[in-house]
Parts: structure tokens; C-alpha cells; sequence
């Protein structure tokens, strides 16, 4: 009989087993018959030959062995085995099932948002070799920056030639871009600038037509062409390899599709895929020789067998070189010793790209690591919650243990059986949970971004995850499944089988470690996600410093080609029409949004001796401070007459006059606002004060000054309205219509809208972990409640005799809760002790709370407490009810 | 329990021999044989007469099929093939030269 037959007997072990005991049953019969002839009696020839048989089974396992691969054919026995007691319990097969799922999808879903956004390796040639650079600014609302000017990159590049290869790759701004074939219609596409040679010093290669090349690298202006993105090509032009060598138009400028990427790259920076890529050199003409316009990022490839240090500290020399040159024109005539030092002293800091340079890893590296943590911490919960559900069932299932034992079952195919039934729970909690990752990934993703900023994660089912799947039902089944294993194999049939029906020998011992784990996680996980979940409450109500509620912002763009002074008086049109509206209260406009800064500049102030300091600009209309409700404290707003070229008016807020005029008064004072691309004198005069708005919730206002709109261009209307501002965009988008055929609206939406955005992050993680911190505590206390229930029902006769000899209801409580009282003790004050350290990595994210205030610590502690008497009282409640004729009378 | 230690080993090759001089025999057919044979001597335990059987067969010295008894019940009945009887030659020649060193050592000792 060949390997193939065993193989194949396996899965027929139904035929196998039926012949062989046809076999046996014949000698049986035949053996019988030949005694009788002798003159024995039925009965005692059958004894006779049971004697000489021994015990058939046995026999029989020993022949099936030999006629099936035993391994596998007891594993298949087992399974089948399994999945039918599985079935008889299916209430805690179900329960079991759904929660380790629940757990493992989130594990799963985890994995998948942090292997994409953080560990998995960019798609290029020999990602380790890549570095950035980065400096420090020393400025509190922003530490460090990674952006470059084109005079300071050629420096170092020339320096560093020998040592590493740097290219320059902006950072992506959607643009909008007339596609060929398209008419006159924008569309908004992601695009980069970089370098000619970017392409070849990542690895790049092309999948049709050619990419950029040291080539495109050689005059400002003289290299029209653009490559795109695979994904991009295929999505928007659906493969079409026509589409090279056409035009498009980007910013006013005509590009040649040159090529198409291949597919695998899709940019260096994770979730942000780039759509088009146009040479360094066709960027702004201003950027070029220019050391006040930063714009790129300087990327890197390391050369063979340099070291790191080696390639730092050349750079470093040149970058201190550049600083040297610069610093005459940073800082005015009064320049303080110290600053130009720490100017001049700056490092700068190479490091690794090997995953991409990435802001949105940097926003939420950290929450994602401690949504891991916490969906890790929830599958241990629901893991011993399995364990001691299987540990019960193993104890109600002791009989059946012991008389496979007794029968001749080894107890090593009992621990195979046990192990096997774990194993099929964790194996069917897996594919529901990947099934559950696949549906909660993107979701979670969905909520990284926002409607005009799309994040793409790509969050493929790999071998990565699927590693991580088999690894985490592996251990689980491991984990929680060896204890029932061993503890069923340990069954003493004697003792089992003596015992009556319905009492067991296991006690609720073996579920103490568990009970402790699920006390313990569920604390941590409470306490952090409480943490997160009160921090969020405290940023979403905090005072921004401006109206939010009745504030709508449309954003427009000019329809067609126009010169900015048609623009700016197209817009003033606009301006002066919306007021007419009924049910408008204000309107004006801004360059940007009061949140996040739109763009920083370095002013200087003179009389302070200081270098020049960065101040957040805001260009506005007249009438901004009424629209958005922002108090004025001192001086006068801006009139309608600032909006002239030749007017010289600003306003600061408070925050930059505390800074920097100190408390006197600012009014009067002058600051020295160099434009590159503004020929002006540069000195401007403060005319008034207005009070700190917050430009991120999380921050204390920075100093910022409100320039007249007039100095660039169009920007966002802001317009108060009465009441809900929802149902005016529709009107308003007419209006502005009606007013200017040259200027249309893109998008209309809430200021408060816009500020919840803002705080996204926040929000996801609290939703997260607030949520996940109720599974936790619901599975510790769903664990609670039956490790007790098993404790009452099994000492029930014991319960009943000491109530028959006078025991105290309260008394019989207390003996039971006694059980488990030291594991939850042990559980909490573990709990809490790992709930605090691990808060200090939650600190970063969290606003105004600390894990040591009142509510972090009584919140927790309260509901725990509250869930934890929850679970204790039916079982507590059962106990002191425990009549003792009827407990002893069971038996 | 010494008329089965005197069967030990030699089980296969008895199992061999009888289906090699008898043609094919069912299991209970080889324990009378060898029982009868034998005068009662080597008495056959059924415990370990059907392993032994199967894994003869697994190692493809003898073949099983179903055949119908004069009574008109299915039994199994195995015959020996040809790798059976090469076996069987290469076992008896051993067995004659263990039988003949022991006796040797009983003699001469």
C-alpha cells in the first residue's frame, strides 16, 4: 500500500474502519462458532474470546494506523470531532468566534494602516540607501523643516557629489491642469516638481515613452514635459499609449506628456500618490537664484560604502558655508550675537528615506502605533476570555476526557483534540476578521482625509499581512488554547468518573492568570482610550478666537486667463454683491483660512535687535475682522482705501505684539516686510491690533500679521450669514455668478466643517480607541461574569452544605468573590501601573489632560468598577440564593 | 503468556509460509492453521495477528480481497504476492540460521 493509498484512506477512513471492524467481527464470529462445536455455551465463548481479543478498539487504531497515515488521519479525526462539539456549544463557539474575530480584524486592520503608512519600504531600488535632509527653524509652531531653496541645493549638491547623490522633489500640491482632449477644463491632479535625474536615482524606470532626465535639468523655462503616473494613465486615459507626446497645461505653462512611470512607483511619499511629474526646472522662474524661496525637498542616495557621518558632515560644512554668506542679509544692522550664532550653528540632519519623506506619517505614526496597541491589548482580552470559556467547557466536559482515557486514548491525541479545537475557533475568528480588516482599513483611511485632500493608502492583502494573520491565530490558538489542553489531559478518570454527574474537579483555579490578564488589559485599554476620548473633548470645545458657526467659505478661481487687477476688481464685484443678499451679515475675503497657515514669512522689526522672525501672513478685505467676528483691541481695521497699492497699512494680532514689542504700544511701530516677488519699500505700519485667533486648535495663537488683500491675489470669500449657513451656498453660488461671469465658485463649505477637519486626527482616535476601550471592558466583564457563574454552579453542594450549617448569605458571597479577588486585585494595580506607562507615548496627542489629572485616573477606575460589580452580581446574587435541600439533594 | 513470547518475530514468517504452501486463508483460517499445525504449541494472539496482517499488506508482501464463505459471509482472505515470497525465502533462510545457531549454543554450551 503506497504513501498515495495512505493518503487517500484518510480521507475514506469511514470505509476503512466499517472493513476492518467486518474483519474482526468475522474471526469473532467464526471463533465462537469453533468453541461452541467443543461444547461451550454461547455466553462463555464469547467471553472466552473477548479475553483473547483484548480491547478491539485498540486493535482496531492499531490496524487503522498501519492502513492510514496516523498523523494526519488523527487530525482529521480531531477536526471533525471538533467541529462537531464546536457546533453542540454554539453559543460559545459563536461568542468565542465573534469576539476574537472583532479583535483580529482590528489587529489585522492595524497592521494594515501601519504597513503601509510606516513600514513598508518605498518601491524603488535599494530603498536603504535614501536620505533627506532637515534642519531646525527653532520656531515653536513648526521645529523642524525639510524644505529647500534652489541656490542652498546647488551648493550642496555640488559638495556632496562624491559622497551622496541629491536630487530635489517638491512637495505635492494639487494643481489644477487642462488634460488634452479635455477643452478648457481643469481638473485637479497631484503633482510634483523634481529634478531631471530624480527618476534615476530612485530606480525609476518608465513603462512607456521616457521619464525625466539629467537632461531636464539645464535652464530654467526650457524643458517642457511631464510624466505621468501609471495608476494615473490608467484611471484617467484608461491605458491609452496616444496620450504621449500631447500637451498638457499646468499653471499657465504648456508640458508634453513624455512618458508614463512604471507602476510600482507611485511617488515618495506614502498615501499621497502622485499624478503628474514635471521638471524642477520649469517651476516658478522666480524660485531660481533665489535663497527666500523654498519649495523642495533635497532627497538623497547614499554611495556605495559611505558612511552616513561622512556625508553629514560635508554637507554640514556647506550648508554653515551658505549660512555665512546669508547672514549679513537675515539680519539688519542691529543684529543680536546670539541669534546669528544660532544661525550660523544650525545642523543639519541627514536622514533615512527608505520609506519616503512623509507629513501624514509624521501626523499619525503615533496614534496608529497606539490603535495597534490597543486593538493587540483587546485580543488579549478576548483571548482569555476563549481560554476560560474552553476551560469550562473542558471541566463540564471532564467525563468524556475520562473515558477516553480510561479506554486507552493517549492523553497526547487529548491535548491534540483540545489544541485542534482552538484552533479551528482561531482559525474561522481569522477569516472573519481579514474580512472585517478589508471592510475597517479603508474606512479608517477614509477618515485620514479630507473631501480636497484624498489620502490613498494602499492597503493590499500581501504575503506581509497574511504572515501576520497566520502568525496571530498561531499564537492565539497557542496561548489560550494550551492551558485547556494540558488541563484536560490532566483528567484522573478514577476520580472523574466516580464523581457524580455535573460536578468537576477543575476548579476555578487555572482561570485566575486569566481573569488577572483581562482585568489588567481591560484597565489599560480603558484608561488610554478614556485619555484620548476626554482629550478630544477638551480640543473640540476649545475657542479658536473666531466665529465658526455661521461662517461659509467659498473658494473661487478665475474661468479664464485674466490679468490680476481685472481679478482683484472681479472679486470686489463679488464682495459687494454678496452683501446685498438678504440674510448676509458680513462678507469679506482672505487668502486663507484662519486654520493652518497658509504660508509664513520672515519680517524683521526694527528697534528690537532681533534677527528676523517668522510671522504667519493673512491677506484680507476690509471688513474681515466683522465677518469672522474677531475683536479689535487697539488701532483701526483695515478701510477700503488699504486695498490701493501705494497704502503701507497692517495689522498684527495680539500675540505679535506681545512678542514682539513687549507690551508697549504697537500702534505706530513699523515692520520690515520684504517680498521677493514685490518691489516695495518693505517698511509697513501697524494701524491697529486685533485679537489672537488660533490657526490649530492644539496651539497657542502665533503671531501673525493681516496684510490687505490687495498685495496678491483672490482668495477664499468668508461670509456670515443668520442661522444655518448650509442652504445659502446654493443662492450664494448664483450670486457670485450673477455678479462676475469671470470668477466661479469651486467649493462652498462650513467653517466649522473646516475646523473639525482639522482635528481629524483627534477625532478618529478617540472614535477608535473610545470604542475599542468598550469592547475591552464589555469582554473583561463578559469574562468576570462567567469565571464566577463557573465558580458558583461548580461549589454549589459546598455553598449548600454551609448554608445548611448556618453560613450568612453575605458570608457565601463573599466566599465565592473571594475566588477571584486576589487575580483582579493583581489585574487592576497591573492595569493601572501599564496603563500609566503607557500614556507617556499617548502624551504627545493629547490636549490638556494628563494621565495623572483627577477625571484620566476616576473615569476609568469608576466604569471598570461599575462593569466589574455589573458582572459579579447574577453569579454573587446566585450564590446567596442557593437553597441547600436542593444543592444536597442533587446527588 | 510463554506460548506467545515463542511466537515472537516469527508471526510474519509463519504468515508467509502458510499462505505460500495453502493458497489464501483468512485471518481466523491462519490461527487455526498455525494453532493446529503446531498442536496447540504456538497459540496465535488475535491482538497482534491483524496489525501484523496489515502491515505485511502495507508492505505489499501479501494482497487482501473480499471473497464469500461457504456460509455466505464476507471475509478477507490474503494471499501472498510475489515480493511475499522473495521475502518469505530471504526469512526462512534466516530463521534456519538463527534456529541452527541456538541449538548450536544449547549443544555446545
Amino acid at each position: 500500500m503506497s504513501l498515495r493509498s495512505r493518503l487517500m484512506n484518510v480521507f475514506r477512513a469511514g470505509k476503512v474502519e466499517a472493513e476492518l471492524d467486518e474483519e474482526l467481527q468475522f474471526h469473532v464470529d467464526a471463533r465462537i462458532h469453533d468453541l461452541m462445536a467443543t461444547g461451550m455455551m454461547r455466553e462463555a465463548a464469547a467471553r472466552e474470546v473477548a479475553r483473547r481479543f483484548g480491547n478491539p478498539l485498540r486493535l482496531r487504531e492499531q490496524s487503522r494506523d498501519v492502513k492510514l497515515l496516523p498523523w494526519l488521519d488523527s487530525i482529521v479525526r480531531d477536526v471533525r470531532l471538533g467541529a462537531r462539539m464546536l457546533r453542540k456549544n454554539a453559543v460559545v463557539t459563536g461568542a468565542s468566534v465573534a469576539s476574537l474575530s472583532l479583535a483580529l480584524g482590528a489587529c489585522l486592520a492595524a497592521f494594515s494602516l501601519v504597513d503601509a503608512l510606516i513600514l513598508r519600504p518605498l518601491p524603488v531600488r535599494q530603498p536603504e540607501q535614501l536620505v533627506y535632509l532637515a534642519f531646525p527653524t527653532y520656531s515653536p509652531e513648526r521645529p523642524e523643516a525639510d524644505t529647500f531653496n534652489d541656490p542652498l541645493f546647488l551648493r550642496l549638491r555640488d559638495a556632496s557629489r562624491e559622497h551622496v547623490d541629491l536630487f530635489a522633489m517638491s512637495t505635492q500640491v494639487i494643481r489644477p491642469a487642462v488634460l488634452p482632449g479635455a477643452g478648457d477644463e481643469k481638473e485637479r491632479l497631484r503633482t510634483q516638481y523634481v529634478s531631471g535625474d530624480a527618476f534615476e536615482r530612485l530606480g525609476v524606470g518608465p513603462a512607456l515613452g521616457r521619464l525625466l532626465t539629467g537632461q531636464d535639468d539645464e535652464r530654467p523655462g526650457a524643458h517642457p514635459v511631464a510624466v505621468l503616473s501609471h495608476a494615473f494613465w490608467m484611471r484617467r486615459f484608461g491605458g491609452d499609449p496616444a496620450v504621449v507626446g500631447r500637451w498638457v497645461v499646468v499653471e499657465g505653462r504648456q508640458l508634453q506628456i513624455g512618458g508614463v512611470a512604471e507602476p510600482r512607483f507611485m511617488g515618495v511619499e506614502p498615501g499621497r500618490p502622485t499624478d503628474l511629474w514635471l521638471p524642477y526646472m520649469m517651476y516658478n522662474p522666480r524660485a531660481f537664484g533665489n535663497p527666500q524661496f523654498g519649495w523642495f525637498r533635497v532627497l538623497g542616495r547614499m554611495q556605495d560604502g559611505i558612511p552616513l557621518e561622512q556625508a553629514q558632515s560635508v554637507l554640514q560644512a556647506a550648508f554653515t558655508s551658505v549660512r555665512r554668506e546669508y547672514a549679513p542679509k537675515v539680519f539688519g544692522p542691529e543684529r543680536s550675537p546670539d541669534s546669528v550664532e544660532r544661525f550660523l550653528e544650525t545642523p543639519l540632519y541627514l536622514r533615512s528615506a527608505s520609506t519616503g519623506p512623509s507629513p501624514l506619517r509624521g501626523q499619525f505614526e503615533r496614534s496608529l502605533w497606539i490603535l495597534a496597541a490597543i486593538a493587540a491589548l483587546v485580543l488579549l482580552i478576548a483571548g482569555s476570555n476563549v481560554a476560560n470559556l474552553f476551560l469550562a467547557r473542558t471541566a463540564a466536559r471532564e467525563r468524556e476526557m475520562a473515558l477516553r482515557l480510561s479506554i486507552g486514548a493517549g492523553r497526547r491525541r487529548l491535548i491534540q483534540q483540545m489544541l485542534i479545537e482552538s484552533a479551528l475557533v482561531a482559525g474561522a475568528a481569522c477569516a472573519l476578521g481579514l474580512l472585517f480588516a478589508e471592510l475597517a482599513g479603508p474606512a479608517v483611511v477614509g477618515m485620514l482625509a479630507s473631501a480636497d485632500d484624498p489620502v490613498q493608502l494602499d492597503l493590499r492583502l500581501d504575503w506581509r499581512l497574511a504572515a501576520v494573520a497566520g502568525g496571530l491565530t498561531l499564537l492565539t490558538t497557542a496561548v489560550f488554547g494550551i492551558a485547556p489542553a494540558l488541563r484536560a489531559s490532566r483528567v484522573a478518570p478514577m476520580v472523574a468518573l466516580k464523581t457524580g454527574a455535573g460536578r468537576s474537579v477543575t476548579g476555578a483555579g487555572l482561570m485566575r492568570p486569566f481573569v488577572a490578564m483581562q482585568v489588567g488589559f481591560g484597565l489599560v485599554v480603558l484608561f488610554v482610550g478614556s485619555l484620548l476620548v476626554l482629550s478630544f473633548a477638551r480640543l473640540s470645545s476649545v475657542n479658536p478666537g473666531f466665529a465658526t458657526s455661521d461662517v461659509l467659505l467659498l473658494s473661487l478661481e478665475p474661468t479664464g486667463r485674466m490679468a490680476a487687477s481685472e481679478q482683484r476688481s472681479a472679486l470686489l464685484q463679488v464682495l459687494d454683491r454678496l452683501k446685498e443678499v438678504p440674510g448676509v451679515m458680513a462678507v469679506s475675503s482672505a487668502e486663507s483660512n484662519a486654520l493652518g497657515r497658509a504660508w509664513t514669512h520672515n519680517v524683521r522689526v526694527p528697534g528690537t535687535g532681533r534677527e528676523t522672525v517668522e510671522a504667519t501672513m493673512m491677506p484680507v478685505t476690509p471688513g474681515y475682522f466683522e465677518t469672522m467676528t474677531i475683536p479689535l483691541i487697539a488701532g483701526r481695521g483695515f478701510a477700503a482705501s488699504d486695498l490701493e497699492p501705494k497704502s503701507t497699512a497692517i495689522i498684527v494680532n495680539a500675540a505679535f505684539a506681545a512678542r514682539y514689542f513687549r507690551g508697549e504700544a504697537a500702534v505706530g511701530r513699523t515692520v520690515d516686510i520684504r517680498f521677493a516677488d514685490v518691489d516695495d519699500s518693505g517698511l509697513h505700519e501697524v494701524v491697529g491690533v486685533v485679537a489672537d485667533t488660533r490657526y490649530d486648535l492644539r496651539k497657542p495663537a502665533a503671531p501673525a500679521i493681516y496684510i490687505p488683500l490687495s498685495l496678491r491675489s483672490t482668495g477664499t470669500v468668508h461670509v456670515r450669514v443668520a442661522g444655518d449657513p448650509a442652504p445659502f451656498a446654493a443662492r450664494l453660488r448664483e450670486e457670485v455668478r450673477a455678479a462676475s461671469p469671470s470668477l466661479r465658485v469651486t467649493s462652498a463649505i462650513s467653517q466649522s466643517a473646516l475646523v473639525d477637519r482639522t482635528i481629524l486626527r483627534e477625532r478618529l482616535l478617540a472614535l477608535l480607541s473610545g470604542f475599542f476601550a468598550l469592547v475591552g471592558l464589555a469582554l473583561a466583564a463578559v469574562g468576570l461574569y462567567g469565571v464566577l457563574s463557573y465558580a458558583v454552579v461548580q461549589r454549589t453542594r459546598e455553598i449548600g452544605i454551609r448554608v445548611a450549617l448556618g453560613a450568612r448569605q453575605l458570608r457565601v458571597v463573599r466566599t465565592v468573590l473571594a475566588e477571584i479577588g486576589p487575580a483582579v486585585l493583581i489585574g487592576g494595580a497591573g492595569g493601572l501601573a501599564g496603563g500609566l506607562y503607557l500614556s507617556r507615548y499617548a502624551r504627545a496627542l493629547l490636549f490638556e489632560v494628563t494621565p495623572f489629572d483627577f477625571w484620566s485616573l476616576a473615569l476609568p477606575l469608576a466604569t471598570f468598577l461599575l462593569a466589574g460589580l455589573l458582572a459579579a452580581l447574577l453569579p454573587a446574587m446566585r450564590a446567596a440564593r442557593v437553597d441547600p435541600v436542593i444543592a444536597l439533594r442533587y446527588e | 503468556m510463554a506460548r506467545q513470547d515463542a511466537l515472537q518475530g516469527s508471526l510474519p514468517l509463519l504468515v508467509l509460509k502458510l499462505l505460500a504452501r495453502r493458497g489464501p486463508l483468512h485471518g481466523y483460517g491462519l490461527t487455526t492453521q498455525i494453532e493446529g499445525m503446531s498442536d496447540e504449541t504456538l497459540r496465535v494472539e488475535e491482538g497482534s495477528l491483524y496489525p501484523a496482517l496489515h502491515r505485511l499488506e502495507e508492505a505489499g508482501w501479501i494482497k487482501a480481497r473480499w471473497t464469500t464463505t461457504d456460509t455466505g459471509r464476507r471475509a478477507r482472505v490474503y494471499e501472498i504476492t510475489a515480493a511475499g515470497r522473495k521475502q518469505l525465502a530471504s526469512e526462512e533462510v534466516r530463521w534456519k540460521a538463527i534456529t541452527a545457531a541456538v541449538g548450536r549454543i544449547l549443544k555446545h554450551a
